[in-house]
């Protein structure tokens, strides 16, 4: 029954933009990893070489000349964790600030629920929402290995990058969703998770191409999220372990500021 | 005495640039109907939020139902029925769909309860909110404020929006409730919402309790305007001199007149003749509440 409690209920509401998200993501996915076979023509080798390196570096486009580079940086490169990033960031503040601003959360805060107990079934449904999303990303694109020519990538590869990738959306769902559960006011948290986004993205991809600034990409969730080639390489724990310890700090800071503050009117 | 169902003491909450408490004394009897009475911006909402642990209190100490509602909220809370002035809630579920939701945060509710109060209330389950009237939304916060018969309702402005049936129809809710032993803590603006079920009525301003005083007192303080019809003509004289009476007017054998507190002297004195009617209105006791104000205005302008 999904009247059953508050993860359940958060999910039931969520289920019509759970669906826009997943067919969102999916389609986009897909649809750029079909046209892998396309890109395998020398016309297209030569129009790339014709770019300058910064200017692809720049878009994630490292390498464009084996399936799971062109997978890695057309698909799982940027489009994909940018929707997944604006998906978890809408998600994490509408858990507890969205509904704190619309006024419904005192009724539910009335009723005999904690609030560490609501905030973390909330923070969950979104995880699931997210993970549920990456996973039929993953499962997609593996349903697409033969047809688009993608046979060079192993299931454990694909099966690591989807982890990355749901655990670099879970980061960005934990920082609107702490934000959020800490101030109450949804615009502080879409603004967190989007300043975060657009610096992260820019110090792994921009700031490195400066001299003296390659150190910022070490500090960024699109590195954790892409450094190592999960693709290629497997699970990289380093990037794994960033990813999931910011969200469970954050989560925790944020579920531990909502206890103690006043609930706005 | 049994213990309060709600106990503050020297309650204190500031917020920013609002008003909030500077130190609230309350204390509501179990069993009670309690009229917490004050103008907009008095500091109503703000106890009601603290008694349901939403914010928390400056200075102070707080008790309800025995308990602390910080440290036993879940607890505590499962006792307790909500209802705010605004009900609002996401509009896109039905109305059977909210109610079934808040009624499993309580552990369920059996659903023929939830179809016994809508069918009393007249509300449609199966709309979604967004389409439903105010009124008839304000309805679905009613269902759930009572359906799981708790022991202490705390409804804030609860009959605004409401139209005159359901108004009647919340008011013997009310009524049940306290027959039922439970405890009703009630907010208002205006008397004339809490005055046909309060026991008691406290009335806040600025942060603090101003008087409270028991319904029925106000009622035998209050004014009101009698008329008595007589078989025969009477003398305006003999009904003047009475305690209370004033504004005596006799037109033949009709007598009309203010009466101030107790109408003893009034009865005794008509039952020398032979009665045909006796007409009393309803005190206002709005009258008398505002009568609270000025004089509290005028003690504190004078010290």
């Amino acid at each position: 029954m999904l009247l059953r409690d508050p993860f359940t209920k958060a999910l039931h509401d969520a289920r019509r933009s759970l669906v826009g998200w997943a067919v969102a993501i999916v389609a986009v996915g897909t649809m750029y990893a079909a046209f892998w076979p396309t890109m395998q023509t020398p016309e297209m080798t030569k129009a790339l070489e014709a770019y300058p390196e910064g200017l692809l570096e720049a878009f994630n486009y490292s390498d464009l000349t084996s399936a799971a580079g062109y997978l890695g940086s057309a698909v799982y490169g940027l489009l994909v964790p940018l929707l997944v990033a604006v998906f978890a960031i809408a998600a994490g503040a509408r858990a507890v600030a969205g509904d704190e601003e619309a006024g419904t959360l005192d009724l539910v805060l009335a009723h005999p629920v904690g609030r560490v107990r609501l905030a973390l079934l909330r923070f969950a449904a979104v995880a699931a929402g997210v993970v549920l999303v990456t996973v039929l990303l993953g499962l997609a694109l593996l349903a697409l290995r033969g047809p688009a020519q993608l046979d060079s990538i192993t299931l454990g590869g694909f099966a690591a990058m989807t982890l990355h990738l749901a655990l670099f959306g879970l980061a960005f769902a934990a920082l609107a969703f702490a934000a959020g559960a800490a101030t109450g006011r949804r615009a502080v948290a879409l603004g967190a998770g989007a300043g975060v986004a657009v610096l992260g993205y820019l110090a792994n991809s921009v700031f490195p191409q400066v001299e003296g600034l390659r150190w910022a990409q070490e500090l960024s969730p699109f590195h954790w999220y892409l450094g190592g080639s999960p693709l290629v390489d497997g699970v990289q724990p380093a990037g794994v372990l960033l990813l999931l310890g910011s969200a469970a700090l954050l989560v925790a800071a944020g579920t531990a500021a909502f206890a103690r503050r006043d609930i706005a009117v | 005495m049994a213990e309060p169902a709600i106990h503050t003491e020297g309650l204190v909450k500031t917020y920013g640039r609002n008003r909030g408490l500077t130190g609230l004394d309350l204390r509501v009897e179990p069993g009670e109907v309690y009229g917490f009475l004050g103008p907009n911006g008095a500091g109503k909402s703000t106890t009601i939020r603290l008694l349901l642990d939403l914010i928390r209190p400056t200075a102070g100490r707080v008790r309800v139902l025995g308990s602390d509602p910080y440290r036993d909220g879940v607890a505590l809370r499962r006792r307790i029925g909500y209802l705010a002035g605004d009900f609002v809630v996401d509009g896109r579920q039905t109305a059977r769909e909210l109610l079934t939701y808040l009624g499993n945060l309580r552990g369920g509710v059996p659903r023929a309860r939830i179809d016994d109060l809508a069918a009393r209330l007249d509300l449609d389950l199966g709309r979604p909110i967004r389409g439903l009237s105010k009124g008839n939304r304000q309805k679905v916060g009613v269902v759930q404020a009572f359906m799981h018969s708790p022991e202490l309702l705390i409804l804030d402005e609860p009959t605004s929006g409401l139209d005159p049936f359901l108004q009647h129809e919340f008011l013997a809710m009310v009524r049940e409730a306290r027959a039922d032993g439970r405890t009703v803590f009630m907010s208002s603006h205006v008397m004339s919402e809490v005055q046909q079920t309060a026991d008691r009525v406290g009335i806040v301003r600025e942060g603090r309790m101003v008087t409270v005083a028991r319904v029925e007192e106000l009622r035998e303080r209050a004014v009101r305007k009698v008329e008595v019809t007589f078989a025969g003509p009477v003398d305006a004289a003999e009904f003047a001199a009475l305690p209370g009476v004033s504004e005596v007017h006799v037109s033949g054998a009709v007598l009309r007149c203010r009466l101030d507190g107790r109408a003893d002297a009034l009865v005794k004195a008509a039952a020398g003749h032979t009665v045909v009617g006796l007409l009393s209105e309803e005190p206002d006791l709005e009258e008398l509440f505002f009568g609270y104000y000025s004089r509290e205005e005028a003690t504190r302008a004078a010290a």
